[in-house]
Order: C-alpha cells, then structure tokens, then sequence
C-alpha cells in the first residue's frame, strides 16, 4: 500500500543549526500519526517544509505517490494537502462564513469572479455553513474572526482545513494555549475525524497525543529516532530520557 | 437607509446637481472644478484599490495618470498634424482612441506589476516610483511631443450623441464615468476576487495554504487599477486639452496617495471625497495666498497623524452604536456586513 | 582622458548621493521611516551656505551655518513630528514627510525667496589642478569628491570602533534588542536623525557653489538617493557606498557613452531624443534590475 504521506531522509540547515537532520516516516491512509519530541527538535520546520514555505537541503516528500519536494507551497493544497497552523492564520477582518467561504473558492478554483457578491453567494455560503457546524462553531458563522476566542480561533483553522477537502491534514499544535476544556473539546473533534484522513497532528500535550495517535514518531534534534505505537513509545526508555523524563521531572 | 447609503447618495446629489447651481451663481468655473474633481476621485480611487485592498503601496500610480493621458495626446498630435503614426492616419473618435490608450495602460501595468510584484514593503514603494519616474524621463526626451512642454491639443474627443466641447455635457460624462467606476470597483471588492486580494493582506500566509497565488491576484488588481488611472489621464488630456509629462511625475503620484489618506483607506468613495477636498482646498488657499503650502503642509500633517479613519471615516464615525464590541457571553454579534466592507 | 574625466565626475556625484543616502539608510533602518523630508535639509542646508557666504563673505562659515542650520531644523522636525512616525506604517510616513516637503518648501521660498544670492567662493576654489599629466580638473569638484571619501572613511570608524556605533548597529539589527541594552532609545533615534541632517547639510554647503541652490533641489537628488539605498540594501551604510558608488558611475559614465552608443545602434533622429531620457532614466534602471535579481539590494543589513 502507498503511503499517503511519506517523508524521507529530510535535512534542512540554517547556518550553523541542523534544524532538520534525517527525518524519515510514512503515514498511511486515514492513520493519525503523532510527532512530538522536545522544544526545539524541529518540528515547525518540519511541517513547514511538508506545506512548502521552507524546501529542503536534502531528502524528499512524497504526497499520495508523488514526489512533491520541488512543488510550489500554492500548488501543493490543490494535491491534497491542508494545514492548520500553531499561531492562527485566519482572515481576522471577515466573518467565520467569509473565511471558510474563500477556502471553498480557493478549492474549486474560482476565485477570479469579480461580480457576484460573495457574501451573499448560497453556493460557497451553504457548504460553509456545514463546515462549521462540524467543527462546532455553526452558531458563529456571522461573528468576526478578530472577535473569537483563542478556542474558537482553532476550531476554524480546522474548519478551513475539511473545506480544502484534503487527503492529508497537517495539523501543527491545534492544542496549544487551550485551557483543559477546550483542549478536551478539540480532542473529541479529532476522533470525529480520524480514520477519514491521514492526519500528521504536532502536539505538545501527551494526554491528547496518547489518546488520539495510531502511531507516534519522536523527533529529537531534527532526527526521527523512534516510530512506533502507543504501548512502544510509552514504554520506550530512550523516550522517557529523551522527552518524557524532561516533562515531567 | 444607513447613513453610509445617505452620504454616498448626498455626494452624488451634489455633483449631479453642480451644473445647475453653477449656471444659478453664474460661476461657470464650479463645473470645471467639478470636472477635475471628478477625474482625480477615479484616479484616487482606482489608487485606493491597491492601498485599501490589496495593501500595495504604490507610489508610481499617477504613471498611467500620464500614459493614459499621452495615448491621447500623440494620436491628437498626429491626427492634426496629419502625420501617419507607423502608417495609421490617427483618429479623433474616443470609441477608438480610448480603448487603445486603455489596453497600452493595462500592458504598461502588466510589466510593472509583474517586475515590482517580486519585492514588498519599501522596496515595493521604491520600485514603483522607479517606474514611474523612468516613464516620467522617457516622456520628457520626447522632443517630437513637446519635451517638458508637452502637447496642446486642437480639439476633444468625439462621442456619438455627445458633444464634449461643451464642458456641461463632459461634465457629466465624468461624473458618469466615476460613478460607473466606482460602482464597478465596489462589485470588485464583495466578489470572489475582491475577498481573495483582501484576503492577502490579511494573511499570506493563510491564503496560499489554501492553494492561492498570490501574484495572480495582485497582478490583475494592479492592471485593474492601472486601467483606472489610464481613465482618468485620457479624460485630463481632453478636459485640460493639454499632457505633460508633470501628469506622470512622481509629486502627482504622491498627490494621488495624499487624496487617498485625507478621504480614508479602502473606502473608494473617501478618496473622491480627498480629491476634493484636496483641490477645494488648493484652489481656496491659493486665492488667498501664493504660498498656500505653507498652510497645506501642516493641515495635511495634522490628518495624517491624528485623523486615522480619513474624512469618511469621520462622516460615519459620530454613530458608533453598531461598532460596539460584543458583550462577552452575549449571544453572537450580528456584524453589520455593509458597515465592515 | 575622457573616461577617466567622467569617473572622476562620477565618482563627485557619488559622494553628493552617499553624503546623503548613508543618513537616510540609518534612519531607515533604525527607525524604519521613509523619510521623503531627507532632500529638504539638504536644500536647508544649501540655502543656510549661500545666505550665510554672500552675507559674511566668508566660505568656511558659510560651511559652518550650513550644517548648523540643517542639524537644528533636523532636531525641530525630529522631535515634533518624526517620533510620532516611527510605529506607523509606511504609507503615514510617506504622507507626513511628503508634508513636511512642501511645508518646507514654502518656508525657504518667503525666508530667502525662490533662489538666493550666487554664492561667492575664494579665489582657490574656482581653480584647476593636474590631476594626471594632460588632465586638468577642478579643485571645487576634488573637494566635493574628497569630502565623500572623508566622511565615508569616518562612518566607518564610527560604527565599527564607538559605543554609538555599536548601538547603531544593533539597532539595525534588532529594534528589541537595543531597548533590553537599556539605552533610552528616544535620545539614539534623535541622534542618528540629526546625524543625518548634518550630512544633509555637509552635502548642501559642498553642492551650493557648484549646482543651482533653487527650491524643490532636494527632492531631485531624494529620489535618486532612495535609489541609492534600495540599490544598495536599505539600512547598510556598506550598501549605501556601495548604491552610492554604482549610480554615480552609471550616471557619469551614462552621460559620455550612452549618446554614442544610440547613435551607433540607432538612427540619428531617434537616439538623439531617446539618450536624453535613456541617461536620466538609468539609475532607476539600474535599482530595476537589482532589486530583480536581488530583491533586498547589494548589500543587505541583515544577512
């Protein structure tokens, strides 16, 4: 079977810091694969060069069978990719409805009609309108992003991710800065999930990750030591000295 | 009614109503004031489209201001000199005349969109202003056009069942072709391409994670807008009968951005309202004294660094009940959609 | 003879554009203002030199009100209107100091009227001196271009040997950082601002004698001097003499050889039209081709 996502032998330097130094792991179809690994292992980087803002020095990408490593950050959604970022990018000036309604177009790719309204056009409104109510946020279609909580902000990002209609998601963080019932909400929503996309999920919070992973692979200095399941990485001694111990000390 | 729908209605009462009052004050110089309010408001506003929209200062835009402008100066010229120009005896119809300035316009834009849209932030500033400034020098070593001098022209434009010698009737062409302008710049900014190009200011970021190319959408707001200052330069050429290469230089350019400010950004009527105010106030300080910059300098100073919302902004700000923040825990806020965009 | 005459006549209009572009660039970088006032204290300064020369008689004092003139207008406009500028975005900058342009413009025309007095010079400045055997040159340009060299050998010195220079540098680099060195940033920012001014003034009293001292002087050389920046890497002094430098050269050079060439290339009715605009329109052809190929200029701040 093809990997839906498959990373190989990434290396990517800045400077004089190895940011990246051998990244390797595949990612199945509908499988919730789990990165985590300590500050600074390089995982931002890491998604950053799976969406394309940052190309490798050395390794490949591959997306759904084909090699994606030299494709242009704008063309690689159209392949199947989609990604919700650690610090929330959301079109703050319009309304949740708007922001889901521009990832629609942008999918469909029509995006030059210069006019018809888009605020009051029913075929990008009504999908729009379910994309949010499957994040939960149904209730909030007409609400400014600039007025959401941070919560609320990273639902959306999920939002905009499912109206891609992507095969993979990337998903760097969607727990971070969230209080326990936030946190717990977003968790729920990644199991509605799972299982119907490939998912790379980045998260710092172990309760989450142990709960929600098919496989976990740790990242420590760039390098990909260690792939495995639930039980393998929890029970893992070189996990535990290298990331779990440091937590928790 | 909202207030904003009242005030574009007032201002637009005002300028179809200018030529009766003038010919009631026996002022016929209001509706040649008007005219020029009303070509600069559509260069200001086609400016707008590209600071107020898609956050690309340019600091070139009166170039297509003169190009516009010398599509219609040199064909004038060669027309009355009865001099081929490569072989074409010229024309003095604006059906063709107009259209061929506009698409030199949109290529001229094409080119400087696509080289200046590699860079951003100063560099985009400066870059643009070097355009302009090289089509600035090439106009001016054009010794068969005048040179510095520029071109006078021996007559207007001719438009079937209008007659743009008298200034009334051109009047109105102007005023209809802002209106036009505007109504089409307003489509522009609600529709799929106008959110996509806010869309980019907002977050870069975001869009191209959505599978959006930036360029696409900057170029063809750039072009767009490029046309819409051509627009303006071909109705200056034949309101003023005369183009210099002054109309291209880069003063004008940041003539058109003070217009632009004073009005209030990304709202495309402010800045017809800037023009304005901006020429109102040239040609009032003026009469008063030679030196009306001395005054002009500080006021506009003043606008900038303490009126944030432009003039606009100001009209519509002494209401502010539906820009009240949500109350926490209230039920969602129903955004006033009209008031945002 | 005649190659060697434009370099050198290059090389003088290098050092007007650096004298100008090396404070300009600081200002950006440090404060990231656009700056279009810049070419107004060159011109203030040009005003003060000729005022001051036709009134006293004296050259060097003349020298003198020029760069006092410039440095306290500088500290005037610095601290009522610049400091409120450096948080806002670009286009409030440009708008403001456009402003400033055309207040200032105004206020030159009804102090000194629309040109001032010619400006007398000492006998030795209207001189000649041999340069190479064959080649005589005149002493006022040497001056203008030995005035650059000093000043871009002191920059140097300053900024990589002081205190000043240092946080000059750090401020280039990093706005947060020079805050966390516990320096009161208000009073670095004034004076890297006057700083500036005074360069202004320096380049207005060098220039006053030998171009027309007339109003809107300044924004002429402003425009190529932002050329100059961009050209170089806005926020490097290094860039600035390097843009300085290119321009000059492009420009001087471009006024020998670019006639010749078109007449060459072209017939004779048409390269005569077309150098005239193709010279004026170099820089801003050259800063093109830079920023395309090297969208952040020669010699960027930040690697």
């Amino acid at each position: 079977m093809i990997p839906q996502l498959s990373i190989q032998d990434l290396e990517k330097t800045f400077g004089a810091v190895k940011a990246t130094n051998g990244a390797s792991f595949n990612i199945a179809p509908g499988e919730l694969h789990a990165i985590i690994g300590p500050n600074g292992a390089g995982k931002s980087t890491l998604i950053s060069q799976i969406a394309g803002e940052i190309r490798p020095d050395k390794g490949r990408i591959f997306l759904n069978g084909q090699d994606i490593t030299d494709v242009p950050a704008h063309q690689r959604p159209r392949l199947g990719l989609a990604r919700a970022f650690q610090v929330s990018q959301l079109y703050p000036e319009f309304t949740l409805l708007e922001n889901v309604a521009i990832a629609i177009a942008a999918r469909e790719g029509q995006t030059f009609g210069m006019w018809k309204p888009l605020g009051s056009d029913s075929r990008l409104l009504g999908p729009a309108a379910d994309y949010l109510h499957r994040v939960g946020l149904a209730a909030r279609g007409q609400a400014l992003v600039s007025e959401l909580s941070h919560g609320e902000r990273r639902q959306l990002e999920i939002a905009l991710a499912l109206a891609q209609e992507a095969s993979v998601l990337l998903l760097d963080e969607p727990m971070a800065g969230m209080g326990a019932e936030e946190s717990a909400r977003m968790t729920q929503l990644l199991l509605e999930l799972k299982g119907r996309y490939a998912i790379l999920l980045v998260e710092h919070d172990m309760d989450a990750v142990f709960a929600l992973a098919d496989r976990i692979t740790v990242l420590v200095y760039g390098q990909t030591i260690l792939t495995g399941s639930v039980e393998q990485i929890r029970n893992d001694p070189q996990v535990r000295a290298a990331y779990l111990g440091e937590e928790h000390a | 009614m909202s207030r904003r729908v009242l005030i574009d209605l007032l201002c637009l009462a005002t300028f179809a109503l200018l030529p009766l009052l003038a010919s009631w004050l026996h002022e016929p110089f209001l509706v040649s004031l008007f005219t020029r309010l009303a070509i600069y408001g559509m260069a200001a506003a086609s400016l707008d489209l590209l600071i107020g929209y898609g956050a690309m200062i340019s600091f070139g835009h009166a170039a297509f201001f003169g190009l516009g402008g010398y599509v219609v100066g040199v064909i004038g010229f060669h027309t009355s000199q009865a001099m081929p120009l490569w072989g074409w005896e010229g024309s003095s119809s604006a059906l063709i005349v107009w259209p061929l300035s506009l698409l030199v316009c949109a290529l001229f834009a094409l080119v400087v969109g696509y080289l200046s849209l590699r860079t951003s932030g100063v560099q985009f500033i400066m870059i643009t202003l070097a355009f302009g400034q090289m089509l600035y020098f090439v106009l001016s070593s054009l010794s068969l056009y005048g040179g510095d001098d520029g071109i006078l022209l021996n007559e207007r434009n001719t438009l079937p069942g209008l007659d743009l010698e008298n200034p009334v009737q051109f009047y109105y062409l102007c005023l209809g072709l802002l209106v036009a302008w505007l109504l089409f710049c307003r489509r522009l900014v609600n529709s799929r391409f106008g959110y996509v190009l806010r869309g980019l200011k907002q977050s870069e970021r975001r869009s191209i994670s959505l599978g959006l190319h930036p360029l696409r959408y900057r170029l063809s707001a750039f072009v767009i807008a490029g046309v819409g200052g051509g627009l303006a330069g071909i109705l200056w050429a034949n309101y003023a009968m005369f183009v210099s290469p002054d109309m291209g230089a880069w003063h004008k350019s940041g003539e058109l951005m003070a217009m632009v400010i004073l009005g209030g950004v990304g709202t495309l009527i402010g800045p017809v309202l800037g023009a304005a105010v901006y020429l109102g106030l040239e040609q009032v300080l003026s009469l008063w004294t030679e030196h009306w910059l001395l005054i002009f300098g500080p006021l506009l100073l003043v606008v900038v660094l303490f009126g944030k919302k432009g003039l606009y902004g100001l009209l519509l700000s002494p209401w502010p009940r539906w820009r009240k923040p949500p109350v926490p825990n209230a039920p969602p806020a129903i955004a006033n959609s009209e008031v945002r965009s | 003879m005649l190659l060697l005459e434009q370099i050198l006549n290059g090389l003088q209009y290098s050092a007007l554009l650096f004298l100008l572009a090396s404070g300009l660039t600081l200002i950006f970088g440090i404060m990231g203002v656009i700056n279009l006032a810049h070419g107004a204290f060159y011109m203030v300064g040009a005003f003060c030199a000729a005022y001051t020369a036709s009134l006293s008689g004296s050259f060097w004092l003349a020298g003198l009100a020029a760069v006092i003139g410039s440095a306290l207008y500088g500290l005037l406009i610095e601290t009522s209107i610049m400091r409120r500028l450096y948080a806002r975005d670009h286009l409030d900058q440009v708008l403001a100091t456009l402003a400033v342009v055309f207040f200032t413009n105004e206020l030159i025309t009804v102090l000194f009227g629309r040109s001032p007095p010619a400006m007398p010079t000492p006998e030795w400045y209207g001189t000649f001196v041999e340069v190479l055997p064959g080649l005589m040159y005149p002493v006022s340009r040497l001056l203008f271009i030995a005035a650059g060299a000093l000043v871009a050998i002191a920059m140097w010195l300053l900024i990589n040997h002081t205190r000043l220079g240092m946080l000059i540098r750090a401020g280039a680099d990093d706005h947060e950082m020079v805050g966390a060195l516990g320096v009161n940033i208000a009073r670095l920012y004034t004076l890297v601002f006057v700083f500036g001014c005074v360069l202004c003034g320096l380049a207005g009293f060098m220039a006053a004698p030998l171009l027309s001292v007339e109003i809107g002087m300044g924004e002429k050389v402003l425009i190529t001097t932002f050329v100059v920046i961009v050209v170089g890497g806005v926020g490097s002094v290094r860039g600035a003499l390097a843009g300085a430098l290119l321009i000059g050269m492009v420009d001087g050079l471009g006024r020998a050889y670019i006639p010749q060439l078109l007449d060459q290339l072209l017939p004779a009715e048409v390269s005569g039209t077309l150098s005239g605009g193709l010279i004026s329109a170099s820089a801003y052809i050259v800063m093109a081709v830079v920023l395309l190929v090297r969208p952040r200029g020669l010699l960027p701040a930040r690697a």
